[in-house]
Formats: structure tokens, C-alpha cells, sequence
């Protein structure tokens, strides 16, 4: 018995198969008189295909002759002829190809029969193999499946079919070259070779340039086929014959992870990689390339820059050729933080070669690392990342001199307002250990400081701050130069009083050109003991020149009862 | 309606140009737009005292998008995804949002980044660093819960911070990364917060074989060595004063001690609040990070969030209780700070006006004409907190369950401008911000159930 559940009408036993080819109707077609595999059963006039799935579907359907028909008009539908030609082709097709438990399923023919049908098979060149449909692809057309751009590759022209048949065979071609690469690689590196005889020998290969480049080719080939035929995109790095061996960590998150970003490719191939070098502590070449490659994509990752650091000291790179590199970065790179770390590292590391040669190494260098930093301050003048690096510089090769000096005054005649350049200054001058003393609080006398450097700095400020009184930088370097020196600010008290015209003596007398001078002022006061005009500078501070600082006043007020 | 402090230029300005007093001009013009409310931008209805609502809503919408997946843009942000966390999450909570939704994640998130051998990195298999686990710390707590909790390894965090303690006193970020004061204040938020012992190993560089020294050995020292002679801090010894260093300082001496008793002993405190005060600048009323730089509204924070310290630090010694602190009052001899050190009505005026991104994107900024993003939206919020509320550093009327001591303890009320007749709440009621913790700047009930949470794990089981 036939297995239920079939949707298709199957004969059942023998005496349904007549095959003749004597009678026809008038509903037969005459198509069904002559299935030819020029001429399809369902009576269409056949036409070359166009496309690949068209091809697949006429194959389909000259694999089953009268298939169309009895689709379309159900199995009574069709001539005595047609019956006759669609269970012959069904039989044959069914006994060619079934196979064990299928073959069970079969109607046993008698002799009799199998001959009438071979006969009738062989007469009317029926098709003795069926194309089947697979159950994941509906029609023909849909085994093709989609290509790259989501695409039916059914919908291709033959000879872009075609075309794209010539590429697969061209990557797997490639992939046996590319492997036998590895494979030889591999050998090479446990020094064996292979011998026509396909034994392992050992002999040391050394693979040449030329092989590797051959190999980056190909490997780039490989990659652009990929790309072109299924949309499969191959990072640089596998790509590359130089970083075979070593396995990506790929960045896995956490499902519910928050602001996780999404990386371009490149990034995070590069940093799958560079995870994978981390953990094996490996320092090369190609990992500082690696981390050359990852600050031009973020230089603010600081853990690359650490790690970069560790390989330039274990191959003992030139500094200075770092350094060289470095600048370049950091031209790119104006605001990041990272950077001057580094070459902060950089100089730690490199210091004991400067202090142990001629002074001129050292000087040159210290020359060469002004000049750097010149140029990009003229980018930015204020970058706070740049300016904590001069100063360490400045501690560590002892550059408290004439030269920092004159570098501050030409910044600061560009711009009197640079505080950046003025507290650089401030450290340079009051931090020289030839002239100051070790540990002493920056807000703090010290007595060590030489009565002309304070002379000199003060004159200093106060010829800045005629060009500008309102300037708070000049102001707050001039106090910390009187603080230094141990001097009483009564000791500019002719100069402040140059700012501040009539106070007290009415809206139309009373004229504040700066209103640091005026707080200056009031301190100057309280000093004398004039305590009344203190206070006087102070309300007028919160009354009319700054009153945006008025609890400020206030509090200042409070500090003159306080005896403060 | 709008004072002219806030209309006009200042009285005395220099006829000098230099390129940063162009920069000064162009953003003091640009700013009295705002203030005036004629920016062209569509604010929103100005109230009656010329001031815009706060934009709630698109705010909260901009922080939640910056916690969802970020566009390949923010790929720079890969070693601070950290700060992305608590930046928002730290924003939403100040706005009042609940975040305890986001707890599992924050978990999750955190769990990926953190060492074996201690901290917290940018991202997975990232180095440790001092400010993504402070990130990830404070998160966890923002997010609260014994699960989140217990996501830190608190032996391996204790071994990795004696690794990065210096001799000199302060904290390198990482292992082999700078030093600077932001490591000083990071570290002594993370050691309070999770009650990590303070004892040193031997592997640490700062430890000494007598084992008199400690996590928080030459701490304050180290900060003291950064005020500069303009009375700021700078982020290592030797630099310019900025304002985000003067609040790591402060925020670190708090930690470390009564800010009454330890900011006169390490820093000079005259010097240094006239620094700060000069951070604020008319017409534009925020506040600028260092002298002769412009108005930025991350400085809120950095700058305006000095201010409850420096009360506290000025606040006067309690009759009652005068005993033990009566010779550090001796000491400081300053007097008691008025009602308000800077002026909290152009803060707020400069946060309402210039400070919000008022298209459909939302968010907060440094200044008009700049992008909105979450760090700005988390230091502008919390600056205008902290100028919506007073704090008050006073003793605790009840012993701490967990430590058996009467700590004092941060007490917080809205600043409310009824001294004087003339002083009007000038931001509708409904624009008051949650208060957070001044010194943790997270709400002060996270900091306490954290707190709380390790101290009494500890009481069952050493670390």
C-alpha cells in the first residue's frame, strides 16, 4: 500500500497501467503525443532561458513531461495518451531512482508489465530521472539561493552565472595555494620539508620575500573574492601573512552591556588582535605596528599606548626615533592626554644615556624638545597636556634657564593673557634648585629666592600690566613674586594706586581701571592697619567694579574683623 | 527683570586685543544673547525673571539614548565606556529618574571590564584605571543592590590600589600610567565608598617594612604640593591651577578628614577661594576652569562643586561641642563664609539659558554653539544642584550602626533666597534638581547604602 499522507494521486496496483499508445482524445494535447525535449508538456512554445532559474525550471520540467498538465487539469483531466505517458514517466523515474525502504513502497511490475512500460519509455523518449524540489527551496529556482546583496542568484544572466562560477573556482584554486603556504610554513618552522615521496624531511626552509609577497597577493585576492561573492569581508590582518598564527579575541559584551559601540571593522579586527599579543606578552616589530596602526584609528586608548611603551623599551628602539614618530601623532592628535604621557616614558627612559654623554647630547635634545613643543604650542597655546609635560621636562633635564625663560616672555608678548605661560614662568624662575628651596609650598615665602630675581620678576609684571590692568594673569603673578620674596604688598602700593582714581569720592570721581588692583588695594590696606579704606575697596568691589563676586567681597569684609 | 550684572558687559575691560581676549569678547556676546533670551535659538517661554524652564524630558531621553548602543563615531569613547555609565546614569538620578532598572546591566556591563587582578578597565581586557573604576564604582552604586555590589572584587581592588600607591604620596591611574591628583581623589572615593583596608602589601612601592605606611600615607601632602602661587590646583605639582583639579583636591581632603580641620592644614585657604572665585565671570555668570580661559559648564561642578567643601572648611566650630576641635578652629582663624561664596543666580542663569540644547537632541553643553554630550550633561546638572541646595558638614546626632561612631555627617536643604527682600528664587519650583553628595557626587542614600553594605560585610567576614 501506498503510504498515506501523499498529496500526489498515485496508481494504485497494475491494472490501472495501460500503456498505449493507440487511442487519444479530444482534450490531448499535442504535446502530450510528442513530449520531446525541444518541446515542453505544457504546450508553451520553449525559448532559450534567460536567466538561471529560467534554465533550472525548463530543466525541471522536461524532467517531467506531463507534470504541467495534470497539475492544471487534474489526472482525468488528461487523454488516455497523457495517463499513460505521466504513470509511465512516474514509474520509471520512481524505479531508477528509489532506493531501500522507498523501493518497498514501489508497485511490483510483472514482467509482462515492466516490458510495456520500457517500451512505452524508450517510444515516447520519456525522461527515466525526475528532478525533485528540495524541501528548503520551493521552486527550482530558489536552490540558487541570494547572493551578497540579497540578490536571487536565480534572477542571473547564464553568462554572469557563469562569470561568478569562474570566480569560486578561482578562490578555491587560490585556497589550496594559500594553504600549502601555511602548510609549508608550518613545516619550516618545525624545520621539516616535504620530499617528492610526500615524506617529512627535516631541512631548514627559509621561505623568501618573494613567497610572502606572493602570498599577500593572493591573500588579497582571496579577500576580494570573498567580498565580491558572498559579502564576507576579511580584515587586513588575516589577510596578512605576517600575523598567521596569531588567534583574534574578538571583543565578546555581555548581552545586556551598556554603551557598547559599534566598532568599524577595521578597529576592531586590529583590537581583536592586539588583545590576542597582550595576553602573550608578545613585543615585536609587527606589535608596534600594531599599535601604531590602533592610535591612528584612537589615540585615546590609553591601554594601547601602555603597552606600546613596554615594546619600544624590550627591543630597546632608538628613542629618539620614537620621539620622532610620537611628534608626528601628537601634531594629529592636538588634545589627547596619552600622548605626553608617553613621552614622558619615553624620557625617563631614555635619560640615563643623555646624563651619562658629552652635556651636548643632553642639550641638543633639550633643544630639540623645545622646538617641538613651540610648534605645537602655537597650535594651542593653553593645552594643559603639553604644558605638564614642559614642566616635567624642565625637572628632569634641569632646564631652569635663560632659554625656558626667554621662550615665556616670547609667548607672553604674544599674548599677555597666556596663564598657562605665566605659571610656567612662575616655575621656572621659583622652582630653580640653584635658587629656591626644596619643598616649599608654591603660596609660600622662601627666603632662598634672590632679592634681584624677585626684583626682576615684579618689574617684570608690572610692565605687563600697564599693557593690559584688567589682566588677572599678570596680577596673580605679580602677588606670588611679592609672596616669594617675603614682601609686604605695600611694596607695589605706588603701582596699584596708578589703577584706582578717586574711591570712595562719588560715581563721577571714582575710576577703577582694574579691579585687581583694587582688591590688591584693600589688601594693602588691612596691612597698613588702614582698615576702614580696606573695607571701602572691598564694598566697592561688590557694589560696582565686580559685583558678580559680591559673597566674595563679603566674605573678604569678614576677614578684616577676623584680623585675617 | 534680568539685573544688567547679566545684560551688559563689566565696568573695566582693556582695549588691548590679544587672541584671548577676542575669544573672551566673542563668547561674552555671544552668552548675553542668551541671557537675554534673544539667541534666535527656540527656547523655551522665559519666566518672569527672564529664565527658561529646565527641558526635563529631552534631557532624559538624550542620557537614556547614551547609555543604548553607540554609533561607530563614539569609537574614541572605547576606553571610556565606564564614564558613559555613570556620567548618565549619575544625570538621570540627579533629574530624579529612577536607574534601578539598570541595575542588571550595569552588573553585567561592569563584570566585562573588570581584572582579575584588580579594578575596573575602559572596556574588556582594557589595563585597570583609577577613573573608569571610579566610574564603575560610583555606577554601581547609583544603580544599588547587593547584586551590584557584589560584582567587585574588593581583595584583588585592595592589592591593585597598594600596586599604584607612589612613595611621594599620591596615586599613578594605572600601572605605568601618570600620576596626577585626579588618581589622589579617585582612590580615596573608592577606598571610603568600599571600605577597603588601608594597610599596604609588601609588593606595593609605597610600602615600608616598619608598615607605618598606608593607602593613605603623605595623601594630603601630596595634594598640598599641587596649589600653585595663584592659590588653584593644578593636576600634578609644578602646573597651571584648574578648576577640575581644585575640586579633586578638595573632594580628596574631605575624604581624608574634617574639611574644617584638613584644608587649612594642607592648603591656604585665602588664596585659594579667591581662585576660586574667579572663576565667575559676568555677563556670562559660569564659571571658567583657569584665569583668562572661557566659561565652560562642566565647571559647575568642578568649580561650583569647591564651594560646599570650602563652607564646610569655613563653617564655624559648633559652641556646644567645642572640645576637641576647639584648637583647629584656633588654627583657622577665617571667618565663617556668607550666605553664599559665588553667585548662584548667574550659575543658574548661565546653566538655564546657555547651557541646554534646546533641539529635539537635548542634553547639556559647555556653551552655546557646542554639542551636547553626557559628560556636560552630568557636571552642568550636578552644578545646578548643588547651587539649588545648601550643605551643612554637621555632627551626627546618632552613632552609625555600622561603624559604632558619630561621624558627621552631610545635611542638605534647598537654598532658598529669603535673606533678603530683594532676593528672589529666580528658577520655577518644579526645576529643582535632587541634591547629591558633595563629595561623592552621587544622592547621599547611594553613598550610605554602599557604605553600609561593606562595613557590615566586613563585620562578618575580612576582606
Amino acid at each position: 500500500m501506498p503510504p498515506k499522507g501523499k498529496a500526489a494521486p498515485k496508481p494504485k496496483g497494475t491494472e490501472n497501467i495501460k500503456p498505449s499508445t493507440s487511442s487519444s482524445n479530444s482534450t490531448s494535447s499535442p504535446a502530450a503525443q510528442q513530449p520531446t525535449t525541444s518541446t515542453s508538456p505544457s504546450g508553451n512554445t520553449p525559448t532559450a532561458p534567460s536567466t538561471i532559474g529560467e534554465r533550472s525550471q525548463q530543466r525541471f520540467h522536461e524532467s517531467r513531461p506531463f507534470d504541467a498538465a495534470r497539475q492544471k487539469l487534474g489526472l482525468s483531466g488528461l487523454s488516455q495518451a497523457e495517463q499513460t505517458g505521466w504513470v509511465s514517466s512516474q514509474l520509471a523515474a520512481r524505479s531508477s531512482t528509489s532506493t531501500g525502504s522507498s523501493r518497498r513502497t514501489t508497485p511490483r511490475l510483472g514482467p509482462k508489465a515492466q516490458r510495456e512500460l520500457w517500451r512505452h519509455v524508450n517510444d515516447a523518449s520519456l525522461p527515466i530521472r525526475t528532478l525533485k524540489n528540495k524541501k528548503s527551496a520551493p521552486t527550482p529556482a530558489d536552490v540558487w539561493g541570494t547572493d551578497r546583496a540579497g540578490q536571487k542568484i536565480a534572477g542571473y544572466s547564464i553568462a554572469r552565472y557563469e562569470e561568478r562560477a569562474a570566480k569560486r573556482t578561482a578562490l578555491t584554486a587560490l585556497q589550496v595555494t594559500s594553504r600549502a603556504f601555511r602548510e609549508a610554513r608550518e613545516r619550516a618552522k618545525r624545520g621539516l620539508v616535504v620530499t617528492r615521496d610526500h615524506r617529512e624531511q627535516p631541512i631548514v626552509l627559509v621561505e623568501s620575500a618573494k613567497d610572502v609577497q606572493e602570498e599577500k597577493q593572493r591573500r588579497r585576492q582571496m579577500a576580494a573574492l570573498r567580498r565580491e561573492l558572498y559579502g564576507e569581508m576579511t580584515g587586513e590582518f588575516r589577510q596578512d601573512p605576517e600575523w598567521d598564527g596569531v588567534e583574534p579575541i574578538p571583543q565578546v559584551e555581555p548581552e545586556a552591556a551598556l554603551a557598547t559601540i559599534s566598532y568599524p571593522e577595521e578597529y576592531a579586527e586590529a583590537i581583536s588582535y592586539l588583545r590576542a599579543v597582550m595576553l602573550q606578552k608578545e613585543y615585536s616589530p609587527r606589535c608596534l605596528r600594531l599599535t601604531d596602526h590602533i592610535i591612528s584609528m584612537n589615540a585615546a586608548h590609553y591601554t594601547v599606548w601602555l603597552y606600546r611603551a613596554a615594546n619600544v623599551f624590550a627591543l630597546q628602539l632608538p628613542i629618539p626615533d620614537e620621539i620622532d614618530w610620537l611628534n608626528g601623532v601628537a601634531l594629529a592628535n592636538l588634545k589627547n592626554y596619552q600622548i605626553w604621557h608617553h613621552r614622558h616614558l619615553l624620557v625617563d627612559n631614555y635619560y640615563p644615556t643623555l646624563a651619562s654623554g658629552p652635556p651636548s647630547t643632553l642639550s641638543r635634545f633639550a633643544d630639540s624638545e623645545r622646538e617641538f613643543l613651540s610648534a605645537i604650542l602655537a597650535h594651542d597655546t593653553k593645552n594643559y597636556h603639553v604644558w605638564s609635560y614642559r614642566s616635567y621636562l624642565v625637572s628632569k633635564l634641569g632646564l631652569f634657564d635663560a632659554a625656558e625663560i626667554a621662550a615665556m616672555a616670547a609667548l607672553i608678548g604674544d599674548d599677555v593673557r597666556n596663564n598657562s605661560a605665566w605659571s610656567h614662568r612662575f616655575f621656572v624662575v621659583f622652582s630653580d634648585p640653584r635658587q629656591s628651596t626644596p619643598g616649599t609650598a608654591a603660596t609660600d615665602a622662601d627666603p632662598a629666592v634672590p632679592r634681584e630675581v624677585v626684583d626682576r620678576e615684579a618689574q617684570y609684571a608690572m610692565d605687563k600690566i600697564y599693557l593690559a590692568p584688567q589682566n588677572q594673569s599678570a596680577w596673580n603673578y605679580l602677588r606670588g613674586v611679592l609672596v616669594k620674596g617675603g614682601r609686604g604688598m605695600r611694596s607695589v602700593e605706588g603701582f596699584v594706586s596708578e589703577f584706582v582714581r578717586g574711591l570712595g569720592e562719588g560715581e563721577e570721581r571714582e575710576d577703577v581701571l582694574s579691579t585687581h588692583a583694587l582688591d590688591l588695594l584693600a589688601e594693602i590696606c588691612k596691612e597698613k592697619g588702614e582698615r576702614e579704606r580696606a573695607d571701602l575697596c572691598l564694598r566697592r568691589l561688590g557694589e560696582k567694579w565686580d559685583r558678580i563676586r559680591v559673597g566674595y567681597w563679603e566674605w573678604r569684609r569678614r576677614c578684616l574683623d577676623d584680623g585675617q | 527683570m534680568i539685573p544688567d550684572l547679566f545684560t551688559e558687559l563689566p565696568p573695566v575691560r582693556d582695549a588691548l586685543v590679544t587672541e584671548t581676549s577676542k575669544q573672551q569678547d566673542k563668547t561674552a556676546d555671544l552668552c548675553l544673547s542668551y541671557l537675554a533670551g534673544d539667541s534666535g535659538e527656540q527656547l523655551l517661554e522665559y519666566n518672569e525673571h527672564g529664565v527658561p524652564r529646565l527641558r526635563r524630558d529631552s534631557h532624559v531621553r538624550f542620557l537614556h539614548k547614551s547609555l543604548g548602543p553607540l554609533p561607530a563615531g563614539f569609537m574614541a569613547a572605547d576606553a571610556s565606556r565606564p564614564w558613559f555609565l555613570y556620567w548618565a546614569l549619575s544625570a538621570l538620578v540627579i533629574l530624579g529618574e529612577d536607574v534601578s532598572h539598570y541595575r542588571e546591566a550595569v552588573a553585567e556591563t561592569a563584570r566585562a571590564m573588570q581584572n582579575d587582578s584588580g579594578g575596573f578597565g575602559g572596556g574588556g581586557r582594557q589595563l585597570s584605571h583609577l577613573a573608569t573604576t571610579y566610574a564603575i564604582v560610583l555606577s554601581i552604586a547609583l544603580v544599588g543592590d547587593e547584586d551590584a555590589y557584589e560584582v567587585i572584587d574588593r581583595k584583588a581592588m585592595w592589592r591593585w590600589l597598594c600596586s599604584l600607591k607612589q612613595t611621594d604620596g599620591g596615586f599613578q591611574l594605572g600601572l605605568g600610567g601618570e600620576e596626577d591628583i585626579r588618581g589622589a581623589y579617585c582612590a580615596a572615593v573608592i577606598i571610603t565608598l568600599l571600605n577597603i583596608p588601608l594597610e599596604l602589601t609588601p609588593e606595593s612601592p609605597a610600602w615600608k617594612e616598619d608598615g607605618s605606611a598606608t593607602l593613605f600615607t603623605g595623601l594630603a601632602g601630596y595634594v598640598r604640593r599641587c596649589q600653585t602661587f595663584e592659590g588653584g590646583i593644578s593636576g600634578q605639582p609644578d602646573v597651571e591651577a584648574h578648576g577640575a583639579y581644585a575640586f579633586c583636591a578638595l573632594g580628596c581632603l574631605a575624604l581624608l578628614d574634617h574639611p574644617r580641620r584638613i584644608i587649612p592644614r594642607y592648603l591656604n585657604v585665602p588664596r585659594l577661594v579667591s581662585w576660586m572665585s574667579s572663576r565667575q565671570y559676568a555677563p556670562e555668570g559660569g564659571f571658567s576652569g583657569r584665569t583668562n580661559k572661557l566659561v565652560d559648564g562642566c565647571y559647575s561642578h568642578w568649580v561650583g562643586g569647591c564651594f560646599p567643601l570650602i563652607e564646610a572648611c569655613l563653617s564655624p566650630v559648633d559652641e556646644d561641642k567645642k572640645g576637641g576641635t576647639a584648637a583647629a578652629a584656633a588654627a583657622s582663624k577665617l571667618p565663617p563664609a556668607p550666605e553664599s561664596l559665588f553667585s548662584r543666580e548667574g550659575l543658574i542663569r548661565y546653566i538655564l539659558c546657555c547651557c541646554q540644547d534646546t533641539s529635539k537632541r537635548g542634553g547639556l553643553r559647555d556653551k552655546p554653539g557646542k554639542l551636547s554630550d553626557a559628560y556636560h550633561s552630568c557636571y552642568v546638572l550636578s552644578g545646578l544642584s548643588s547651587a539649588q541646595h545648601q550643605w551643612e558638614l554637621a555632627p551626627s546626632e546618632e552613632t552609625s550602626p555600622a561603624t559604632g561612631r558619630a561621624d558627621p555627617v552631610w545635611r542638605v536643604m534647598p537654598y532658598l533666597e529669603d535673606n533678603d527682600e530683594n532676593d528672589v528664587q529666580i528658577f520655577d519650583q518644579k526645576d529643582r534638581l535632587r541634591p547629591i553628595h558633595p563629595v561623592y557626587a552621587i544622592p547621599i542614600q547611594s553613598q550610605e547604602a554602599i557604605r553600609d553594605y561593606f562595613l557590615v560585610v566586613d563585620g562578618l567576614k575580612k576582606l
